[in-house]
């Protein structure tokens, strides 16, 4: 699935060790080989670094990994199950259903929070008045916790919404959204891009503003409106921006946790759970080899996502 | 490691020549309000017994990451259910029944415990030191002012909302955005229609259980329970879908309905916010006779001591300590709550009296939220049953939720 890519530009697969290797170690010519003495203190940087990562994620995660295959509750006994938990995870409605509105939850987040960014990025961008200013105050909401924010909101949909609503006599806000199950994924989701829309805000505009001021204006020149450059010029120049906001922010989005904890909880009822609250309540719940293999599974899946996302970006030719 | 090392650091300075001859012991204490009064009490336990020093420690986290490291403490105190079961049964506590306070406790109180599980089926892993018990908290002045009589039975319960309805005051103040305090209703609806304890040693555990023993469900035993509950809900107000705990102690607080289904913890929350407030409690009636009413517990704290740890003479004194009736009646008489001795005072607090004759009598059983694993979101299900109403799809979501959890425990 690699390869075309691996061959065509080696250095870009930090994730494919073993290929990597296997095409540039003929390739190295003899001489570099002889001056391959590299200055200690790029080791000095990475090995710190390196045992620590491995001893506080690698090895928690192959333990995890290898108590996914026991019946283990998080201590006591336990005993080798084999794949058993695995086959209940794929019959259990509630996991199935997790998954479900997380992908959902995730692919809509995505498409609303970059719509979102960008419209705040172009018209940030523009020639308007109290621009700093302005751009200030779009940013605040990425210096605030989610989970802070969160809670405001909870109160604000719980309380302000319905009574606003109820005075002006709109019947169907007059109850809380969040109490809704078909309609509580839409404030969750309203909550994300308040809070995350900042981030990629920024990002849109360090590519609006890394387009040459020649191209619009030569655009202008030729008579295109501000709708015809945005979309003949703006958007062609900065789609490798788009395409790493929608990688970063999916993948996020896919992990969303606090947010949800502090808006509905996984409620009303069990509408709005994340696969990242399921597997969470496995440590409290003596369910923990259980959700371990959920972790796995989930981790299987964000893993290939992750892969195809980056055969995107090396086709889009722009790197992370 | 890090109790060592402190205990290392703690004995030399304060014990000066007798260093040697004191024990230290570590209490695992999980309520962070009682903190201090436990502080209270291990100092005059120390002051009757200067070979023994007592740590507390109230980081409940502490528990299970000290278990796995072999270094547990040597008493602990827990809300006993059956996560603390699944201990018990693994044989992670000692056997107290040769304790004096064994003997002093009500029996009633002991088989609640013991209903869970025993260690090798005879021993007795937890002592319990208080009772919290609940029941419906009502609005003296409404009742009075309504002239509504405390129910004493089901149909007189529902005259009573009726009443309240037709004079335009919400009968029940509900508040389930806070999924978990459906659990009070819940528990008085089941709690009053079916024998809990007998029920849940009835429902398979493991996937040995579940071939054996397929025939009980929630589904032919829980059905009255879940239509009461239901119309339970019918008495509380319009949008309580959107309130939570805290909205309900204001609104109840200021009079905004005659009842509330919350357990004691609520009560001093609610005359911070009204002090002028008269409450009772009454258990809800399940029936039409009277003398089958009971009231709802929660073993909201109960003392082991860990089987493992070579400090257990000294742990069963500190034990035994705590369990002194003196200790117990006021420890549960500040805390709104009632003392599970056989020889226990008559709890002062007028808030709470009307459930002393039934604790007294030994007329209570244990909330039905504690007898489910938390690997079930008993809570979510309860939410979603209030917000649709569908019984069917409720008692069917609890069978199939407790067979997966029984198929994966092996």
């Amino acid at each position: 699935m690699t390869a075309p890519a691996d061959v065509r530009a080696p250095a870009l697969s930090p994730n494919d060790d073993t290929e990597g290797k296997k095409v540039t170690t003929p390739a190295v010519p003899a001489r570099l080989r002889a001056h391959r003495k590299v200055d200690p203190t790029y080791y000095w940087m990475i090995i710190p670094v390196l045992v620590l990562f491995a001893l506080f994620s690698t090895v928690p995660a192959v333990i995890g990994g290898f108590f996914s295959f026991t019946n283990y509750a998080g201590y006591g006994d336990w005993k080798m199950v084999g794949l058993r938990n695995f086959q209940n995870i794929f019959t259990d409605p509630e996991i199935l259903a997790s998954y479900a509105f997380t992908f959902f939850f995730a692919i809509v987040a995505t498409v609303a929070v970059n719509v979102v960014a960008l419209l705040l990025a172009l018209g940030l961008n523009s020639r308007i008045k109290w621009k700093t200013g302005i751009r200030g105050i779009y940013f605040i909401p990425m210096v605030l916790s989610g989970l802070i924010i969160a809670y405001v909101f909870n109160y604000l949909f719980s309380n302000t919404v319905p009574t606003i609503a109820e005075s002006l006599g709109i019947t169907p806000l007059a109850t809380s959204i969040l109490a809704n199950e078909q309609w509580a994924w839409a404030a969750i989701v309203f909550v994300t891009v308040w809070q995350a829309a900042p981030g990629a805000t920024i990002i849109y505009l360090a590519g609006l503003q890394s387009i040459s001021p020649d191209v619009t204006e030569a655009a202008s020149l030729d008579g295109a409106g501000a709708w015809r450059q945005v979309r003949s010029i703006s958007l062609p120049l900065i789609a490798g921006y788009v395409v790493i906001n929608i990688i970063l922010g999916f993948k996020g989005y896919l992990g969303t946790y606090e947010i949800i904890v502090a808006l509905t909880g996984g409620g009303p009822g069990t509408a709005t759970q994340s696969v990242a609250m399921r597997i969470f309540s496995g440590f409290a719940g003596g369910d923990y080899s259980y959700q371990m293999a959920n972790a796995i599974i989930f981790f299987i899946i964000t893993l290939i996502i992750s892969l195809l996302q980056l055969q995107v970006l090396r086709r889009r030719e722009v790197s992370l | 490691m890090a109790a060592v090392a402190a205990a290392g650091l703690v004995l030399p300075a304060c014990s000066g020549a007798a260093a040697g001859t004191i024990t230290t012991i570590r209490l695992q204490q999980n309520k962070p309000e009682v903190v201090e009064y436990f502080n209270a009490l291990i100092k005059d336990f120390e002051s009757k017994n200067p070979d023994i020093r007592v740590v507390q420690d109230f980081n409940a986290g502490n528990w299970v990451p000290g278990l796995i490291r072999d270094s547990p403490a040597d008493v602990v105190t827990n809300a006993y259910s059956v996560t603390v079961a699944d201990f018990t049964r693994k044989g992670i506590f000692a056997d107290l029944s040769d304790l004096p306070a064994a003997a002093m406790t009500d029996p009633k109180a002991l088989e609640l415990i013991n209903s869970f599980g025993q260690y090798q089926d005879s021993e007795l892993s937890a002592l319990p030191f208080s009772l919290a018990a609940a029941g419906v908290i009502y609005n003296k002045a409404l009742f009075s002012q309504h002239g509504v009589d405390v129910p004493t039975t089901w149909s007189e319960f529902l005259g009573a909302c009726t009443k309240f309805q037709a004079a335009g005051l919400t009968p029940i103040y509900g508040t389930f955005k806070d999924s978990w305090t459906l659990g009070q209703p819940y528990g008085y609806a089941s709690g009053g229609t079916v024998d809990l304890a007998d029920f849940f040693s009835r429902m398979p555990l493991t996937a040995e259980d579940l071939k054996s023993n397929p025939d009980v469900s929630f589904g032919s035993d829980f059905k009255i329970a879940t239509d009461k509950f239901l119309k339970i809900l019918g008495f509380m107000q319009k949008g309580a879908g959107s309130r939570s705990y805290t909205d309900g102690n204001a609104a109840f607080a200021k009079g905004g309905a005659a009842m509330y289904m919350q357990g004691p913890w609520a009560l001093s929350e609610l005359t911070t916010i009204n002090p002028d407030l008269k409450v009772g409690i009454f258990a809800l009636p399940m029936s039409e006779d009277p003398a089958e009413t009971k009231a709802q517990v929660t073993l909201d704290m109960t003392f082991s001591i860990v089987r493992s740890t070579p400090r257990l003479e000294a742990a069963k004194r500190f034990v035994s300590y705590l369990m002194d009736p003196a200790v117990v009646n006021a420890y549960n008489n500040k805390f709104s709550a009632f003392s599970p001795l056989k020889e226990a005072t008559v709890n002062a607090n007028p808030q709470i009296s009307g459930l002393q004759p039934l604790i007294t009598s030994g007329k209570y059983y244990l909330n039905v939220t504690n007898y489910f694993p938390p690997a079930i979101t008993l809570n979510n299900y309860f939410q979603t049953l209030a917000l649709n109403r569908n019984d069917k799809a409720f008692l069917t979501t609890l069978d199939d939720a407790w067979h997966r959890v029984a198929t994966r425990n092996a």
